[in-house]
């Protein structure tokens, strides 16, 4: 089917097997390499993006459900400068250690944000409980978001 | 007396991390060839069964390349757990099997121009299981109707020990008993496993692995293929994660195969179910405790009896039960103490590294017996622990331990006990937990210790080579066998040698592991040995190079060595002229004809043991038998830390995993051996609501054989907050829960076994 959808602030229009998850669609036909695989079953987080502006796994949707929509992940986000202060944040906090979970991290990161600028710890953790972490136990990616908030408050 | 430090022990920043924020780092699954074939693993349905496929229609699929199965590849039996060519062990394993032996064992690959037409050829395969007798659990293993692999289930056994136990139980007053098991568990690296594999414009087979050990990938494939060694090379990736899951070769020479074969990239990339089913998990295990105490609360005597299911294959069944038992002679001073350590073969999924290597399972159910006994004489545990833990060892080069390892150097567990409970306030807790107690909920609080080790020197070899140059623009390259797990090894690696020539740790690069150019390493990134062994192999290279700017300095200038002084990537004599690092190299190969660069082989010189302790406050639900861990303190007995946030980042990720194994981490199998947990919605890791904030606390004493005193960290994280927190249930709730996981159906179960 024709899908015609934003991706990362730019409007696409493409011919795609409806049936093709959102990830692979992402990955093969756009070349968006940040949206990762852990589970393929949305248990783990990697692969979530921003479907107009909500935190959604890739991996759990399909391609044909994206047509009219607004797709972003962090090369978008970085594109339109909103990355850097994540990333500075991120990186000064030590958030990021394999560096597998940080994008669908950051984008549900975003989510939060975009919805609620000044969230509680009890909310930050709850905006990342669908984002796997092996390495960090979470702590300094907690401590990353935190300190964004004061920045924008 | 604290040495005043230019960069170990910062906050310095990692130079890898904006990029994976950015999602611009690739990793093998992001990497891309000209002209790349994809593959898919077919792995087994069944544990146990002889495996016949019809390759037929599964080649009819238009973009199918290929099926390989056990008949197309090399009949070379390997075991992938040798990680140098001389250790000796059976070899068992081969590139695809033509018996599968647990569900999950890979026994064909698909490859097809496509992901989409590898995929559709996967499913096209018809497959033939005659199935064989299925052995799953220890009570299967030992009745031996069915024997996994050579004459009997019983992969390995030894028994360690010092002085006489009936000796040492006789002067007990009181023997605590008690038994207890460990599940295997997933590693749960996000990233699953990946290879890439490929044949240079030269001929040589270019392997792409997110590895640890790159001479390891290179023994098992050119083993397994019947290549030269010298001409694969293998090359370590960006890793999204390890753990000790990717220690261990399980793609690369079915992945390598299939390029040579088809003369063309191959890539496979593992779904999470294979990787799971498919790889290595942490060795169960089902333990029996013995220890003797007097009245006073001293231990003369233990006997460790352990069991472990090696799974499916030979891998790491020595090994693992070699890890674990030399540790039970490290923590508490015990004079007459005996450890036997049992392997078995099961229908399921391999053992293989795993984050801590023994030392979580052995202090799973050890120190929930050092509880009881501490209880049984009516001591606090900490003091109990303190009054039987180790003292530091007075440094002797070669130094040995109560059964011949060797020494375990300057171990300040008692400080860890000591300062850990002043800061947890352990005492004040003790006295109030029980006061926060309702109908519904119940609190406790809890201490564990352990220990874990520095390297494998003692028991395998331990050695690497360092190559270091000073480059004409001011910067340092570095060649050595590293690979970065994700812990920040790279960074550990550029302040150690920035440390040592005063030189900004950005201007020095550090390259990972690849055969092809880096020296050889004898055991790879595992065992705890990279900070102590490569840093302090780093180290010492570096003050070579030092010795040789200088000398080559005072020739250049005409002046004594004496008063030359190297600050901040400028090296001058007190009257004369400062010039660049980079200078010198220049005049250095200009006139004097010499390269600023030393090379050093560097042996291992001790491995002394390191040291952590645990507090932990939970909150027991008894209707729900949910647990909320409240509080968790964690301490360690670092040596020197290198770089304090790299430090908490293991810290604090060894408690996820600790916690995990404590309280909802298992890989579970029906009697069939069919898998029951393939996926994170039955596997469940602890996500970020149910993880407590790990309060941290290093202690720095300095290990003498240390880089600037540096000691292991990361492994030794992931070993006692889960039996902390194991104990402060029990404390909670009055049981005696010694079976990991603590979920709530067993929670539930002992308090109404507590109750009838």
């Amino acid at each position: 089917m024709e899908i015609n959808a934003v991706i990362n602030g730019e409007k696409v229009k493409v011919t795609c097997h409806p049936n093709k998850r959102l990830i692979d669609f992402l990955r093969e036909d756009m070349g968006i390499i940040s949206v990762k695989e852990g589970c393929g079953e949305g248990e783990c987080g990697a692969c979530t993006v921003l479907l107009d502006g909500k935190a959604v796994t890739s991996c759990t949707i399909l391609t044909g459900q994206i047509d009219g929509c607004e797709i972003m992940t962090v090369e978008g986000l970085d594109k339109i400068g909103e990355l850097e202060p994540i990333t500075e944040s991120f990186v000064r906090n030590g958030a990021v250690q394999c560096g597998y979970c940080t994008p669908g991290m950051v984008i549900s990161t975003k989510a939060l944000l975009n919805a609620n600028p000044n969230p509680t710890e009890e909310e930050i953790k709850i905006a990342i409980e669908g984002n796997l972490c092996r390495c960090t136990g979470y702590n300094k990616i907690e401590n990353a978001i935190k300190d964004l908030k004061v920045k924008e408050s | 007396m604290k040495t005043e430090f230019q960069y170990i022990g910062k906050r310095v920043e990692r130079q890898d991390t904006a990029d994976k924020v950015r999602g611009k780092t690739k990793y093998v699954g992001d990497m891309t060839r000209a002209d790349m074939l994809y593959g898919k693993l077919l792995t087994s349905d069944k544990a146990h069964a002889k495996v016949t496929i019809d390759k037929t229609k599964a080649m009819m699929i238009k973009g199918v390349v290929a099926v390989f199965t056990n008949e197309d590849v090399p009949q070379t039996p390997y075991n992938s757990n040798q990680w140098f060519p001389g250790a000796a062990t059976a070899e068992d394993e081969y590139v695809l099997h033509k018996i599968a032996k647990h569900v999950g064992d890979r026994i064909a690959l698909v490859v097809g121009e496509t992901p989409e037409a590898a995929e559709k050829g996967l499913n096209e395969l018809v497959v033939f299981y005659d199935e064989l007798p299925v052995v799953i659990g220890f009570e299967e293993a030992k009745k031996n109707e069915t024997v996994i692999f050579g004459t009997s289930n019983l992969a390995f056994e030894k028994s360690l020990a010092c002085g006489e136990i009936s000796e040492g139980f006789d002067r007990a007053d009181i023997i605590i008993e008690d038994s207890g098991s460990t599940p295997k568990v997933h590693h749960s690296a996000i990233e699953n496993h990946s290879c890439l594999a490929e044949i240079d414009p030269f001929g040589n087979l270019v392997v792409w692995s997110p590895c640890q050990v790159v001479f390891q990938v290179q023994h098992i494939v050119a083993k397994a293929l019947g290549i030269p060694y010298d001409k694969t090379r293998v090359i370590k990736t960006t890793i999204g994660g390890s753990f000790g899951g990717k220690g261990i070769p399980i793609l690369e020479p079915v992945c390598a195969f299939a390029a040579i074969k088809l003369n063309r990239p191959v890539q496979i990339v593992m779904e999470r179910k294979d990787s799971v089913a498919g790889t290595r998990s942490r060795n169960a295990t089902i333990q029996k405790i013995r220890t003797g105490i007097t009245k006073e609360g001293r231990i003369v005597a233990r006997e460790i009896v352990s069991e472990f299911d090696g799974g499916a294959y030979l891998t790491n069944a020595a090994a693992v039960a070699m890890a674990f038992g030399k540790k039970a002679f490290r923590l508490y001073k015990i004079k007459d103490q005996k450890y036997t350590g049992r392997t078995y073969f099961t229908n399921t999924v391999p053992g293989g590294a795993c984050r801590g290597y023994g030392s979580p399972q052995l202090h799973a159910v050890s120190e929930i017996n050092i509880n009881n006994a501490a209880k049984a004489v009516g001591m606090d545990p900490v003091q109990f622990r303190i009054l039987n833990a180790v003292d530091p060892q007075e440094f002797i080069l070669g130094a040995k331990d109560d059964i011949g390892m060797p020494g375990i150097g300057n171990a300040r567990i008692k400080d860890c006990l000591i300062q850990g409970s002043e800061a947890f306030d352990w005492e004040n807790k003790k006295i109030t937990v029980s006061s926060k107690n309702t109908n519904r909920f119940a609190y406790g609080i809890g201490v564990a210790a352990g220990v874990h080790g520095n390297g494998y020197h003692g028991g395998f070899p331990d050695y690497t080579n360092v190559d270091i140059q000073v480059m004409p623009d001011n910067r340092i390259m570095v060649k050595m066998g590293i690979h970065d797990l994700g812990c920040g090894t790279v960074l550990t690696m550029q302040q150690i040698a920035a440390e040592a020539l005063s030189i900004n740790p950005k201007s020095i690069n550090v390259p990972q592991a690849d055969t092809f150019t880096s020296p050889y390493d004898s055991a790879g990134t595992q065992a705890s040995r990279v900070t102590f062994v490569n840093g302090g192999a780093l180290k010492e290279a570096a003050d070579l190079l030092k010795e040789k700017m200088i000398t080559s300095y005072a020739k250049l200038f005409n002046c004594s060595v004496d008063a030359i002084s190297m600050i901040d990537g400028t090296i001058g004599h007190e009257e004369g002229k400062k010039i660049s690092y980079g200078e010198l190299a220049i005049l250095s190969e200009a006139k004097l004809e010499t390269t600023l660069k030393i090379y050093l082989e560097y042996k291992s010189k001790g491995n002394p043991a390191v040291y952590a302790v645990s507090f932990a406050e939970v909150k027991v639900d008894k209707y729900t038998g949910l647990v909320e861990v409240i509080d968790l303190l964690a301490v360690q007995d670092a040596g020197q830390v290198i770089n304090m946030t790299l430090a908490e980042g293991q810290v604090e990720g060894g408690a996820h995993m600790s916690v995990g194994m404590a309280l909802s981490e298992e890989i579970k199998y029906d009697k069939q051996g069919n898998l029951k947990t393939e996926n994170f919605s039955k596997y469940h890791l602890i996500n970020a609501p149910s993880m407590p904030k790990v309060r941290t606390l290093f202690i720095q004493d300095g290990e003498p054989l240390g880089p600037y005193g540096a000691k292991s960290i990361g492994e030794l994280a992931a070993v006692t907050p889960g039996p902390a927190v194991m104990n402060a249930i029990n404390d909670a709730l009055g049981t005696n829960i010694s079976d990991y996981p603590a979920t709530p159906e067993r929670i539930i179960e002992a308090l109404s076994r507590m109750r009838s």
